[in-house]
């Protein structure tokens, strides 16, 4: 019971036709010689299937911050902390390693309400992100910090199972609709037991370890984490998610965060692969090698040196040195 | 000096794996007949067929046929019998060589790591050819499989292994004087194990947590995957090896593959339903993968047909022209697990847990630090590549 455009502006369709108890209405997209028929629901409820990502700032730090010049910086020519200049590890990137600013995805006062030991530790975290945010390790990245990652991810809904792929590490979740038992250890991506409360599917997330954080600004949580999700679908494109994060070992009391995540709608989109644990070998095992790829280590501590070369025709560089 | 199980089937040559040997009895009956006679609960609400739930094989086949089978596509019940009865006697192996050397340190995986099923009813995945056998190599891939064999032998020349006559060794002999390969790259991207430790490249997919890939047809530590479905779409997680499960997301809207440029780990999917067999078309692998020598050009056409209440079938054509001289067929058969005890965990943490390789590494580099100090052998004397040596022991395969 939607229309929506389609690549080049074919569009589309609608089929309100009622198939029966189960499927509802459809809607039938056309592109190409592509063909795909998403009922509005599945099994009497709303239908989250297909690949939807956050469009914000979470993953970089789920409170309100202003942009900065890197994620790692050091301290500028003024003495002030909003006159820090990037440091070497990510200098070379330019303003590509610059920080967006966001108005933050905590809910009511903004604050994460840490304890005063945990936010210590917290700080600790941030100064040391490099060497600590389990996302650099291409480690999985927990819940809900999966949801907002910058990647794309595929949900498959049936009626007893709610299924989630993740393009990042090629990971998944399942959120179980039935009875199920526990996990008979602690994990990462948490064990996901769903229900419906009128559209809108409630998650309870349990059974974690300790070792994911939330963003990469050193937010982090305890093997006492508990996660309550609501997705609800605010139009056929939009989701609209939200997380109440509860963790006695480090919070105060329940927080919670709130975005929206948007329905990838390209007639092509599908879920690539993002192996990252690949890319991550040389930063993790590079001191290791025979012959170091990195020139400069001490120990286990890669120390990065910056080499920029003014390429020949760089129109600026020639005005400037003349 | 060994951390991991390797966990890759591609080079175990094996298979057929599982979990939980429990229940294995007369769940695997293999006169399953594919579309005939569904019942309504074979269907999701939504009509299609329905294939969800988790699933593994909960027998033991090899993947070829031993030439002792012949033509015989199944094993008579005396046959299994027997088998199992021999099989039985290898759960409790502690199966060592002689102590103190090290092949004896590296095969520290008893019987108890391991998974062993009941023989199953087929005497090969293979169905086809009918001789149950991979069909012979094109000449290229044959010259390559002997370049890289030649080279991992170089490696191990110097080696106790080599000294000792070892299996791992066969092909090759023994030569006190370290090879010049050594300083060498192998024929072509690596994938699997040698006896150097140079860099990650160095190690097997399986060391490196990038094994786990089409096609699967289980390993010895256990494999099963869950498959979760909506109207028009179909998702599969494969747990294999260690920690090294993956996610598969069927296209299913007949839209044509991915641009040849773009290569995958896990290939490209594109589905259909054909009756009641969800049909998978996949292409674009990576040069980075390897299935018994076939990479960028594999070529699957996979069919998944549900068979019964508690069962279905996977049937695969493996083609590659460029590595065998014919295309080659693999038959498995899956039962369903129990979705409530959902005892079969899984989370797909390998590298989160990944102390093996850079032990592997580290150690090499502590053995180039004692050579050069004159505390220790020369490195190429050591052999930091072979285990499970005694993978023949087990009559099945």
């Amino acid at each position: 019971m939607r229309g929506r455009y389609l690549g080049s502006m074919i569009t589309v369709a609608v089929a309100a036709a009622a198939v029966g108890a189960v499927v509802s209405a459809s809607i039938t997209q056309t592109s190409g010689q592509a063909q795909t028929t998403r009922p509005a629901t599945v099994g009497g409820k709303p239908n989250f299937s297909g690949i939807w990502q956050a469009n914000n700032e979470a993953n970089w730090d789920l409170q309100a911050h202003a942009a900065r010049p890197a994620a790692v910086t050091q301290p500028g020519v003024y003495p002030y902390e909003y006159a820090r200049v990037p440091a070497a590890p990510v200098l070379a990137l330019g303003a590509a390693g610059g920080v967006p600013g966001s108005l933050g995805v905590v809910q009511g006062d903004g604050e994460i309400p840490y304890k005063p030991e945990a936010l210590a530790q917290k700080k600790e975290n941030a100064e040391h992100w490099i060497d600590r945010d389990p996302e650099l390790k291409c480690y999985l990245p927990g819940v809900p910090r999966a949801m907002y990652l910058p990647y794309p991810f595929q949900i498959t809904q049936s009626t007893n199972k709610v299924h989630i792929a993740f393009e990042y590490t090629n990971t998944a979740r399942t959120i179980h609709l039935d009875k199920v038992d526990g996990p008979p250890d602690d994990t990462w991506m948490g064990h996901s037991v769903g229900r419906w409360d009128g559209d809108t599917l409630v998650v309870d997330v349990t059974n974690f370890n300790d070792r994911s954080w939330f963003d990469r600004a050193g937010n982090f949580h305890s093997d006492a984490l508990h996660v309550v999700e609501r997705f609800t679908l605010r139009s056929p494109d939009i989701i609209w998610y939200e997380a109440t994060i509860e963790d006695p070992k480090v919070f105060t009391r329940p927080w919670r965060i709130a975005m929206p995540l948007y329905r990838r709608v390209e007639p092509n989109i599908q879920l690539l692969e993002f192996r990252c644990n690949e890319f991550a070998e040389e930063f993790m095992y590079g001191n290791l090698r025979k012959q170091p790829l990195v020139k400069h280590w001490e120990g286990d501590t890669m120390i990065v040196d910056i080499t920029r070369k003014v390429p020949p025709g760089d129109l600026f560089y020639q005005w400037y040195g003349r | 000096m060994r951390d991991r199980l390797s966990g890759s089937m591609l080079t175990v040559g094996v298979v057929a794996v599982g979990v939980a040997a429990a229940a294995v009895g007369a769940v695997m009956s293999l006169s399953i007949t594919a579309t005939s006679a569904q019942s309504p609960a074979l269907k999701t609400p939504w009509g299609e067929a329905d294939l969800q739930g988790i699933w593994t094989d909960e027998t033991d086949t090899p993947l070829q046929r031993s030439p002792k089978f012949a033509n015989q596509e199944f094993f008579t019940e005396a046959q299994r019998a027997a088998l199992d009865q021999e099989r039985s006697a290898l759960l409790r192996r502690d199966r060592r060589v002689e102590r103190g050397t090290e092949l004896d340190v590296a095969g520290a995986y008893n019987a108890l790591f391991m998974t062993q099923k009941r023989t199953g009813a087929r005497t090969s995945m293979i169905a086809d050819p009918a001789n149950g056998r991979i069909p012979p190599l094109a000449p290229a891939a044959e010259k390559i499989a002997a370049a890289e064999r030649e080279f991992r032998l170089a490696l191990l020349q110097s080696t106790e292994t080599c000294k000792n006559k070892s299996v791992a060794c066969s092909g090759g002999k023994y030569d006190p004087t370290p090879s010049p390969l050594r300083a060498e790259l192998p024929p072509r991207s690596n994938t699997a194990r040698m006896n150097r430790h140079d860099g990650p490249e160095d190690g097997s997919l399986a060391d490196r947590c990038l094994t786990g890939g089409l096609p699967e047809f289980g390993a010895a530590t256990g494999s099963f995957r869950r498959i979760v479905q909506t109207p028009g779409g179909i998702s599969i997680f494969y747990d294999v090896g260690q920690g090294q499960g993956w996610q598969r997301n069927i296209v299913m809207d007949g839209r044509p593959h991915l641009p040849a440029s773009i290569r995958q780990w896990y290939g490209d999917s594109r589905g259909h339903w054909e009756g009641n067999t969800l049909v998978i078309d996949v292409t674009n692998f990576s040069s980075k993968t390897d299935f018994q020598g076939s990479r960028e050009n594999l070529h699957l056409v996979e069919r998944w047909t549900r068979a019964g209440p508690a069962s279905f079938e996977y049937v695969v054509t493996i083609e590659d022209p460029t590595v065998w001289t014919k295309a080659w067929t693999v038959k498995q058969d899956f039962t369903q697990q129990s979705d409530q005890e959902n005892r079969l965990y899984y989370e797909p943490r390998c590298i989160e847990g990944n102390y093996g390789l850079p032990g592997l590494m580290r150690g090499a580099r502590m053995e180039e630090l004692a050579y050069a100090e004159g505390r220790g052998p020369h490195p190429a004397t050591k052999d930091n590549a072979t285990d499970f040596v005694g993978v023949e022991d087990d009559p099945l395969q």
